[in-house]
């Protein structure tokens, strides 16, 4: 009994002699549960609940049957899938490297003191925040035969360009849209990089007679470079999923020539209801843009080392 | 003593089984209490206002019944309703394109028809009601799991006004074969420099299931067919799908510009609404369409073309109403009963929905008499195949579509496009 009686009182005591450092800690997890519970919950579990499904034959409605690696081997030999990959990988490439000069050009333009600045500014966002089914709408009324694009073309004296009725037009089509949506956003990101920069070093450049040029390539561009990661790492991965404008206004057509791999994972999980095979799509996409965004981690700290 | 106990048990046994309880075999009775049905259904603004009337009319009638509508884009509803029905929030009663029907029956979710809520003795005497073949999309196992509100023909429109413009008589001089129709292309077909504008006529380039409603019954005339009827042999390189794809390659030649068109998956019929092209293939549902156009009723509707009139080939497709296997008893009998509440009156579909229902005795109503060239969609109908029938539909319909662009759009050989689609196809079905 006087056992009991003794033991008892020690545990709350003991708790409660953590010291400070322990219990700011022990606070800050707690601060970090609901969001770490809510990422566990609707990011990671359905990546691995996803990684389960592409192991498995699965319809939504038919018990999944496990296939093991199957579905991830048929991908290899599948033309399908193989052109789909190979039309994102042009869409990024061809895509993104324009994003990144234009981007940059403008936010160094519009760092500069010009009249209406804010206006410019604003007035370059634009494209940002219309909703991306509005984009598409309206860019396929202006692709049209008698559309905006065709009668500019046409004040130049060249014919209309079948812009989305084309195998060859058409991913150049949707990349129009893709870099117009995406130059101001990265815009911005770079004009909040360019501010980060201390004026001193263009002072001091000036003192030593550096031109505009030099000022650019010796100054700007290297403090520039943690944004520039960070844009291309954002920009490359924002490409690999392009999907709603391909969908609407092309279809992924005409012959293939615009269905990028989220579109073709949509439709093989939705219009397919092969939902084992979509998520082996989803994977072999997880792993591509893992594997670029470390190879661009690893370029860009190489300088650093 | 303990009988005296018992027999005032049994006697209420007895009394609750004659009074009509149900009993095994006997028919189940329309719910009494309250119920709440949930409808699906794809959006066509004539369409959905038509079936929000049965549903008022069919509530006054059965005040205990509640009816939910859930309205989804034809587009998505395949996909709505299969995540819906996996996810066992399903509808009671839902509707999809005929040729889906297919992959719900494989899949077991769907209910086959209660026969005594049609008043019927068996599957075939409810057959009996429609016209021949009239419910082959949802018949398996010789059970009949759907039932069709609409059952398109495709024809041909013509636009009077541009065939006049062009010299051309559409009553006279209205194609009836492939050829007929490519002879009058050089007249009616105006190109100004490098822009067209005005086109003959033109296949559907919207939509890969369009696609195949065209060649479908294109490679039919030539003598041949898509799919083996078990679906289990697919016939895309055949010599008469190859036959099909390179004369609807040459007729795009002749007669349309695909590259040129405002179609869209929401607005099929565009161009011909905007009198862009003079000659178009569609249903009898885009009649009320053309009539709200600038064409008014300044058109003509023929037959589908043909290679051989004297052996007629068309194609039927349309929409159903099917019941959820996984619903309570009870759902499953109010949701019968509201589908053949609603298809009661196909003279009304037609009026005010411009769909054709399959069933006998149509062609002989008030209004089918007063729609314009009902009989030539009704004659159409008699010489159809429904449009094909697979759990792999939507795949057979994009490799098909991947070749007819491929060959119209890039000038690539059909044969091999075929050869390639037959392949893709293969290995699906395959699986």
């Amino acid at each position: 009994m006087g056992v009991i009686a003794t033991a008892a009182p020690r545990a709350p005591r003991r708790f409660l002699r953590l010291n400070l450092t322990a219990k700011q800690a022990l606070f800050g997890y707690a601060i970090l549960l609901p969001t770490v519970a809510i990422l566990l919950v609707f990011r990671f579990l359905p990546m691995l609940q996803a990684f389960w499904i592409s192991l498995h034959e699965y319809d939504l409605i038919r018990p999944p049957r496990f296939v093991g690696l199957e579905n991830f081997i048929d991908l290899l030999w599948d033309p399908l899938f193989l052109n789909s990959a190979r039309v994102s990988v042009a869409y990024v490439v061809f895509s993104c490297v324009p994003v990144w000069v234009l981007s940059l050009g403008l936010a160094v333009l519009f760092n500069r003191e010009i009249r209406a600045r804010n206006l410019f500014r604003s007035a370059a966002f634009m494209p940002v925040v219309m909703p991306m089914v509005v984009n598409a709408l309206v860019w396929t009324f202006m692709y049209h035969q008698d559309g905006v694009v065709n009668t500019i073309l046409g004040w130049f004296g060249i014919d209309p360009v079948p812009w989305l009725r084309s195998s060859t037009w058409a991913l150049w089509a949707v990349i129009i849209i893709g870099i117009w949506r995406a130059t101001p956003y990265y815009m911005v990101i770079f004009l909040a990089g360019l501010q980060a920069i201390p004026n001193e070093y263009y002072e001091a450049a000036k003192i030593d007679g550096a031109d505009a040029w030099t000022e650019f390539r010796h100054i700007t561009l290297p403090l520039l470079k943690p944004t520039t990661l960070l844009v291309m790492v954002m920009s490359v991965i924002v490409a690999m999923k392009v999907f709603a404008v391909p969908l609407i206004m092309t279809g992924g057509g005409p012959a293939d020539s615009t269905r990028v791999l989220p579109l073709f994972i949509y439709q093989t999980a939705f219009e397919f209801f092969k939902m084992g095979r979509a998520a082996a799509m989803s994977v072999f996409l997880f792993a591509a843009v893992m594997v670029f965004t470390l190879f661009q981690i690893r370029l860009f700290s190489r300088g650093e080392d | 003593m303990t009988w005296l106990k018992l027999f005032p048990t049994l006697a209420m046994i007895v009394i609750l089984l004659v009074a009509g309880h149900p009993v095994v075999g006997a028919a189940a009775a329309f719910p009494t209490e309250n119920v709440t049905i949930e409808v699906w259904w794809h959006e066509y603004g004539p369409f959905t206002a038509y079936v929000k009337q049965l549903i008022e009319a069919y509530k006054k009638l059965h005040p205990n019944v509640t009816i939910n509508p859930t309205i989804a884009s034809s587009t998505d509803m395949n996909q709505k309703l299969t995540v819906a029905l996996a996810a066992g929030t399903g509808p009671d009663i839902m509707d999809a394109d005929a040729s889906y029907y297919v992959a719900y029956h494989a899949k077991g979710v769907l209910e086959p028809a209660n026969l005594e809520v049609f008043g019927v003795k068996s599957y075939e005497e409810l057959a009996g009601r429609y016209v021949s073949g009239g419910l082959a999309s949802g018949t398996f196992d010789g059970k009949i799991y759907t039932l069709p509100y609409q059952g398109n023909s495709m024809s041909l429109f013509i636009n009077n006004k541009l065939f006049a413009e062009a010299g051309l008589d559409p009553k006279k001089d209205a194609p009836k074969t492939w050829n007929d129709l490519m002879a009058l292309c050089p007249k009616l077909k105006k190109v100004e420099g490098q822009r067209t504008v005005r086109k003959a006529f033109e296949f559907p380039y919207h939509s890969p299931r369009w696609q195949l409603q065209d060649l479908q019954p294109m490679t039919e005339q030539f003598g041949g067919k898509i799919l083996s009827d078990d679906g289990k042999t697919a016939y895309l390189n055949a010599p008469a799908t190859v036959k099909a794809l390179t004369l609807w390659r040459d007729v795009t030649k002749a007669c349309g510009d695909p590259k040129n068109t405002k179609n869209t998956a929401s607005n099929p019929n565009q161009d011909y609404l905007d009198g862009f092209t003079a000659m178009w293939i569609t249903g009898p549902w885009a009649t009320p369409q053309v009539q709200a156009s600038p064409i008014k009723n300044d058109f003509t509707v023929v037959g589908f073309p043909q290679v051989d009139p004297a052996k007629p080939h068309t194609m039927v497709y349309g929409w159903a109403w099917g019941v959820n296997k996984n619903r309570p008893e009870k759902n499953k009998l109010v949701a019968w009963d509201f589908v053949k509440f609603m298809l009661s009156k196909p003279d009304e579909w037609l009026a005010k929905a411009g769909f054709v229902q399959p069933v006998k005795g149509v062609a002989e109503t008030e209004v089918a008499k007063k729609f314009p060239f009902f009989d030539v969609h009704m004659k159409d109908v008699q010489t159809a195949s429904w449009y094909l029938r697979s759990e792999q539909v939507n795949e057979i319909a994009q490799a098909v579509g991947r070749a007819v662009e491929a060959v119209v759009y890039d000038g690539a050989d059909p044969k091999t496009q075929l050869d390639a689609a037959q392949a893709a196809v293969e290995k699906v079905i395959k699986k």
